[in-house]
């Protein structure tokens, strides 16, 4: 650690690329990156990567099926899906391919859905098929009445939205990326061929930046002085119902969708509960994560509609997101190479399933010459803890209790998190820094009593770390 | 423990504590109590203030005064009690799989299990609460009792907090916030009076506290991730309280979750497990007491439920209890939140050696005088004399008599007037 003892004092250190993001997408670049002979630096304001869009979404892996036709998005997407199923599972990340089903009540969403189909059809995706309503209450009894039919996609996926990123930043540290927390970049200045981004805790330069700022990204494009778009943030509140929800409904539904959005959706989630959102809502301020009365009522009526059994399940919790959106309705992916800027904004609602797919296309956008491939036996492995409900827990493994108690003292009962996991996230290589991130880390606080039990616990736990850590180490 | 218990008791509360206690003075030889906790006691070990015990103690002592009381009584008895240790799940048999740093993950068949796994309060998800959602400073009364337990400082800029709820508990979070160097400078509650008991409004009062009732919370308010005010409707119109911070109080939930796929009935009035009045759930050898059975009722009243089901768990493993053979079932009706027990064994009598036990009732809301009355399959059975009932008060109803050694389905409700 190179850098240590370094802390408090201004300083400027080179890089040939710095990323300036740590969510999922930045993070994705990260993990791309550290893959060649580079020095690469991961800049994050927040004190933990995937801290604002990336940790509340739907935690969906999609297909690409829904995303418009002859762009981008989809053409990412798609191989950001083909990518994950592939590569995830190296990282220690669990899937379950679920499938999702789109709804129809009348004719004219069966259209839509039948246009869908059509436009899927001639991309390749095969797999999709459309479903009669005799059909889908056959396979799903619980959804509500008045289905007209529906379109199956059978590899959509669930996923851990939390673990994700953090596996990103730990293959990119592991592997030779700096990964710089509590970095917010307040200034860029063009120096020659070279960028000097500063911040409060010093400067950097670097030859090229990457602006994956989300849903700050039209202010960090500002400082470097450019302004192509401007960010239109879009909450999504969520309901999680409690895990006894599962037994009722265990595929990703939603309604057909509209030009405006893609509707509210009920998915189980890999920790085993069922998640009903999200709702969009334009707002002015990125930071307003506010649950409201309005929101719950529309998943409510949501629920009460597609599958009226989960009404009588009680609630975990209630939660909102953040989606960057942009003014523009496209992925803002704007290389700029001549100036050593590439932005890549505007990833709406498809950054986790995009992102290995973005990052891929990203860095093919970076100078050829500057890029030289690590040798494949140099690259050091990584394995992130799996979180999924369906796997198995570290309490259940017999032989690792014997050999570490610790793993048999169950903290957090309601997700049933050990002593042993919460100390081994605590003492990892990329520690969380808040006690938000250590339970995105281990899922402790995260079950139907919300810290009712651990909380005070983990709290202590968690300052203790903090008390024993350097500052920026 | 080497060998296997006879008898597992999950929980090292009042109800468990004190059941391991019966269980022991009957002669059961190998008692195991578990808790998922680091150290026994429930939730009394974080209540700092006396009000604790009455009814199985002779004076109301602090929370860790009675789990101290408790644990007194198992000295010099077989009673070996294992914390950290979780219940998994439950089967028939019984048989329980458990994990703890000791015992490790394994399954136990023990003769006879008494569940006493307790309750949680509803949270801010659980409830739905609107409003902002910053990282600190959205508290439950347990949550805070254990921070201030456990000396775990809340950050500098929660100091003042407003307490949501009128239940005993919220005025434990009170005296706890105190303890705590906290101020509480706002008690809200919806209904008209405190659920409570009228002095502890005198209490609130003497700790500054400003007691608002008839106000519901409708919203969290926040700037830069720190609670700033909650936002409640009054007969006045939306009124802004302003704190740092915000305990919800009650609304407790049984702790049941590791029953799921157990096949043991729950009711869904009481979401606890359905009893019989020898504590026994709808599964052999399988008992039950404590406020899992239902929210919520003092420690005391906990723990003489568990001493019966000690007792009576320790009579079946030494085949002294008779099994059930039929059951009236006894239901609640309009104006009746619950009734527990939920089934009557009519064979199950005083004479025959079987403690008395009357069921306890409450009624859903403030009906003043009333009568209540019970019906047997749809034809009226009993009415009460008239007299004032009051919500969130334990109502014991002496029914044997009525019922009589009948089988059918018994109704309780509140007599229309």
């Amino acid at each position: 650690m190179h850098r240590q003892g370094r802390n408090g004092a201004r300083m400027s250190d080179r890089y040939d690329i710095a990323i300036i993001g740590a969510g999922v997408v930045g993070a994705a670049i990260a993990f791309e990156l550290a893959r060649h002979e580079l020095r690469v630096a991961l800049l994050e304001a927040r004190p933990d990567p995937g801290d604002e869009a990336s940790k509340g979404n739907s935690a969906l892996m999609c297909t690409g099926v829904d995303t418009p036709a002859n762009t981008l998005e989809r053409q990412l997407v798609r191989r950001g899906y083909e990518r994950y199923m592939r590569e995830a599972p190296q990282l220690g990340l669990p899937i379950r391919k679920v499938g999702s089903i789109v709804l129809a009540w009348n004719g004219e969403q069966t259209a839509t859905l039948e246009r869908e189909l059509a436009s899927a059809a001639s991309d390749g995706f095969d797999t999709v098929e459309m479903l009669e309503a005799r059909d889908i209450y056959c396979r799903w009894p619980n959804f509500g009445p008045g289905i007209a039919s529906g379109l199956w996609i059978p590899g959509e996926a669930i996923v851990d939205p939390f673990s994700t990123p953090y596996a990103y930043v730990r293959y990119a540290v592991a592997n030779g990326v700096d990964f710089r927390p509590n970095w917010p970049v307040t200034s860029a200045e063009r120096k020659g061929a070279r960028w000097v981004l500063s911040g409060p805790q010093g400067q950097i330069d670097s030859g090229l930046v990457i602006n994956a700022g989300g849903i700050r990204a039209d202010r960090v494009d500002g400082l470097a002085g450019f302004h192509d778009f401007v960010v239109k943030p879009r909450r999504g509140q969520y309901i999680v119902l409690d895990k006894s929800a599962r037994a009722i409904h265990d595929v990703i539904a939603m309604p057909a969708p509209t030009p405006e959005t893609r509707g509210i959706l009920i998915s189980p989630t890999i920790f085993g509960n069922v998640l009903v959102g999200p709702t969009a809502e334009d707002v002015d301020d990125v930071d307003d994560r506010s649950v409201t009365q309005e929101g719950l009522a529309q998943l409510c009526h949501a629920m009460m509609r597609m599958v009226p059994a989960l009404a009588r399940e009680p609630v975990t919790t209630v939660f909102a997101g953040m989606r960057p959106a942009t003014d523009k309705s496209t992925y803002q992916i704007i290389p700029r190479v001549q100036e050593g800027w590439i932005t890549v904004a505007g990833i709406r609602s498809t950054g986790l399933s995009a992102a290995l797919g973005i990052a891929e296309h990203v860095v093919g956008l970076v100078p050829s010459g500057m890029m030289r491939a690590k040798a494949r036996a140099a690259l050091q492995p990584i394995s992130v803890p799996d979180l999924s409900e369906t796997s198995l827990r570290p309490w259940q493994d017999e032989a690792l209790v014997a050999k570490a108690p610790a793993y048999g003292e169950i903290v957090c009962h309601c997700e049933r998190v050990s002593l042993g996991e919460v100390q081994a996230a605590l003492a990892a290589p990329v520690p969380p820094r808040s006690l938000k991130c250590l339970k995105r880390r281990t899922r402790v606080m995260f079950g139907r009593c919300q810290g009712f039990y651990c909380g005070a616990r983990m709290q202590k736990l968690f300052a203790a770390a903090q008390e024993t850590r350097p500052p920026h180490g | 423990m080497d060998s296997e218990p006879q008898l597992v008791i999950v929980g090292a509360g009042p109800a468990g504590l004190a059941a391991a206690r019966a269980a022991a003075l009957q002669g059961i030889q190998k008692i195991l109590v578990i808790d998922r906790d680091d150290a026994p006691g429930g939730l009394p070990r974080f209540c700092n203030h006396p009000g604790f015990g009455l009814g199985y103690a002779a004076w109301p002592y602090r929370g860790p005064g009675f789990v101290r009381r408790l644990m007194r009584d198992l000295a010099g008895t077989n009673v070996a009690v294992e914390c950290s240790t979780t219940l998994i799940s439950v089967r028939e048999g019984p048989a329980i799989e458990i994990v703890g740093p000791r015992l490790g993950n394994r399954t136990l068949r023990p003769r006879a299990l008494v569940l006493a796994t307790g309750i949680r309060e509803s949270n801010r998800g659980n409830l739905m609460i609107p409003g902002a959602r910053p990282e600190q400073g959205i508290l439950t009364t347990g949550q805070l009792q254990q921070l201030v337990a456990r000396k775990v400082a809340l950050p500098d800029h929660i100091r003042r907090l407003a307490v949501v709820g009128t239940e005993h508990v919220a005025f434990s979070a009170l005296i706890t916030a105190r303890h705590g160097g906290l101020r509480v400078s706002h008690m809200i509650g919806e209904e008209a009076s405190i659920r409570s008991v009228a002095p502890a409004r005198w209490m609130a009062r003497a700790f500054g506290a400003d007691l608002i009732l008839g106000a519901r919370l409708r919203e969290i308010i926040a700037r830069n991730d720190h609670v700033t005010a909650i936002r409640c409707e009054t007969a006045k119109g939306l009124i802004d309280l302003t704190c740092d911070g915000v305990v919800l109080t009650g609304g407790w939930i049984p702790e049941i979750a590791a029953l799921s796929g157990s096949g043991i009935a729950v009711d869904p009035k009481t979401r606890g497990p359905v009893i019989d009045q020898a504590m026994r759930t709808s599964l052999p050898g399988i008992f039950a007491a404590g406020n899992m059975l239902r929210s919520v009722e003092s420690s005391g009243w906990a723990a003489i439920e568990g001493y019966r089901a000690g007792n009576l768990a320790a009579r079946f493993i030494q085949g002294r209890l008779e099994p059930r053979q039929s059951a009236a079932c006894l239901t609640a009706g309009d104006g009746i939140d619950y009734v527990v027990p939920q089934r009557w064994d009519p064979a199950l009598t005083t004479d025959r050696g079987i403690p008395a036990f009357k069921p306890s009732v409450r009624v859903s809301r403030d009906i003043g005088r009333a009568q209540l009355c019970l019906s047997r399959d749809g034809v009226m059975a009993w009415i009460g004399s008239a007299r004032r009932f009051r919500p969130y008060r334990r109502i014991q109803l002496d029914l044997e008599s009525i019922m009589n050694g009948r089988e059918g389905d018994w109704q309780l409700s509140v007599k229309p007037r």
